[in-house]
């Protein structure tokens, strides 16, 4: 790992631009950064202070370092995702922080992004408002504390709530080279390679059934929306939700198969789900080779 | 070829190991000569004043089985790089831009009950909507079929 970066820091193509972006957000991120960069080949920068050091120390920093400069663009090379923790959040706001997310990640002024919450008992529709397939009238879900929504992204409908993760993330597609097909398959995988740290056999669905399945039940779903190159929404593994809300709707239209979740699978003691979030969102990050990694606890989100 | 060459040979030089590609290395899809195309995958064929709009191979490859096809209302305005409509596979929802602008004159109803006739012919039969131009001029910025092919085995090779 050492030897990679003098390489990388003594370029042109680094000293020019990278950096200055670096600047641009919140302390905790510029730490890990130039963490990052001193533990390049001189053994006396490691223990530098880094929270002593000023980006103007350092590097010059250009007259016009503003968002959408292409000193910017050059810094994102380095695959970087900016998770956000953020506990149970309503749909709705959820969903209007996916499109703020998703515009400013178009216009390039913030990384790839992935949320990390859950949220109270919701049902959703796709764009397709497959509506036929919620099994009981509207009226009577507010009497069940639930809410109903519809939404753009593909697949069905669904139910979202406690004790399910949920990862949105908030990509570009042409960044990382991936289809909308290969996207999916990637994060099918990565439900997959979380249900096999808890011994769980899973498989991603053949075709028609996307999604990951324990035999004949649905333990993990997907949803996405790919709107000019930028992902929302994404996927939704049961942890251990109450699995009577899927009753009440024909589960992504699909009728003859049935619902599970981990705590009834995996034959160990589960943790803690922010223990179980973590574990998926290192999963998402291996499989699609995310180098660089930036924890926000926004669970305080207004 | 030249460039996947000069990737791997710059890549052991700055000792960063290259990831397997998913895909196996397959030659370009289908491009046809006689259309111009976006960079977001959408194909238009011009004729006089009116344009059909649909997808490239390419895109539909990387799609996946199509599922259903949103399309927009006949009399509506569309934008050149605004979306007009959707397409839906594998539980996702991609936009579908068009390249030009101008309003919506007809679109392929049969592509509600045969939705995959975008996969099976993406330059014929899965035609997406027909255009009347307000500007034939904004099809000089759009790139030919030996641009194009370039332009998709660039975006393929990049990792």
């Amino acid at each position: 790992m050492n030897n990679r970066f003098p390489g990388l820091i003594n370029s042109r193509r680094f000293k020019n631009t990278g950096f200055q972006a670096i600047s641009k957000f919140q302390a905790g991120y510029q730490t890990q950064y130039l963490q990052v960069a001193t533990r390049a080949s001189f053994t006396e920068r490691r223990n530098f202070q880094v929270s002593q050091l000023g980006a103007k120390s350092l590097l010059p920093r250009s007259p016009v370092a503003d968002e959408n400069s292409d000193n910017f663009q050059g810094m994102r090379s380095k695959r970087t995702l900016e998770i956000w923790k953020m506990g149970i959040v309503n749909y709705l706001d959820a969903l209007k922080l996916q499109e703020k997310l998703a515009s400013k990640r178009k216009l390039g002024v913030i990384t790839d992004t992935l949320l990390s919450l859950q949220h109270p008992p919701t049902y959703t529709l796709g764009k397709r408002r497959t509506y036929h397939n919620l099994l009981i009238p509207e009226s009577e879900l507010s009497a069940m504390g639930a809410n109903l929504h519809y939404t753009e992204r593909g697949g069905d409908i669904t139910f979202h709530g406690p004790r399910q993760a949920i990862l949105y993330p908030i990509l570009s597609l042409r960044e990382a080279g991936l289809g909308a097909r290969k996207y999916v398959e990637n994060l099918e995988a990565t439900m997959v390679r979380l249900s096999s740290l808890y011994n769980v056999k899973v498989h991603a669905g053949e075709s028609g059934q996307t999604g990951v399945w324990v035999g004949e039940r649905k333990i993990g779903a997907i949803g996405v929306r790919i709107s000019s190159g930028i992902t929302s929404h994404g996927l939704a593994f049961n942890i251990d939700p109450d699995l009577s809300f899927f009753k009440h709707i024909v589960p992504c239209g699909i009728t003859d198969k049935g619902v599970t979740s981990l705590r009834m699978e995996a034959e160990m003691e589960l943790p803690e789900d922010e223990v179980i979030h973590e574990q998926l969102v290192s999963c998402f990050t291996q499989l699609f080779g995310y180098e660089h990694v930036v924890w926000k606890d926004r669970s305080f989100f207004p | 070829m030249a460039s996947r060459l000069w990737g791997s040979r710059a890549a052991s030089y700055l000792r960063i190991s290259i990831k397997p590609s998913f895909n196996f290395y397959r030659p370009f899809s289908s491009v046809l000569k006689d259309l111009k195309y976006a960079d977001t995958h959408e194909w238009v064929k011009v004729d006089g004043s009116s344009a059909t709009v649909g997808i490239t191979d390419h895109a539909q490859d990387h799609l996946g089985d199509v599922v259903y096809v949103e399309l927009p209302e006949v009399g509506a305005t569309v934008t050149k790089g605004d979306s007009f409509g959707a397409v839906e596979s594998v539980k996702a929802t991609s936009d579908v831009n068009s390249p030009v602008s101008g309003k919506v004159v007809e679109v392929n109803g049969e592509l509600s009950s045969s939705p995959g006739l975008v996969n099976a012919s993406p330059y014929e039969e899965g035609w997406i909507i027909k255009v009347e131009m307000s500007d034939p001029g904004e099809v000089s910025s759009l790139m030919g079929a030996d641009q194009y092919t370039q332009f998709c085995e660039e975006e393929d090779n990049k990792h």
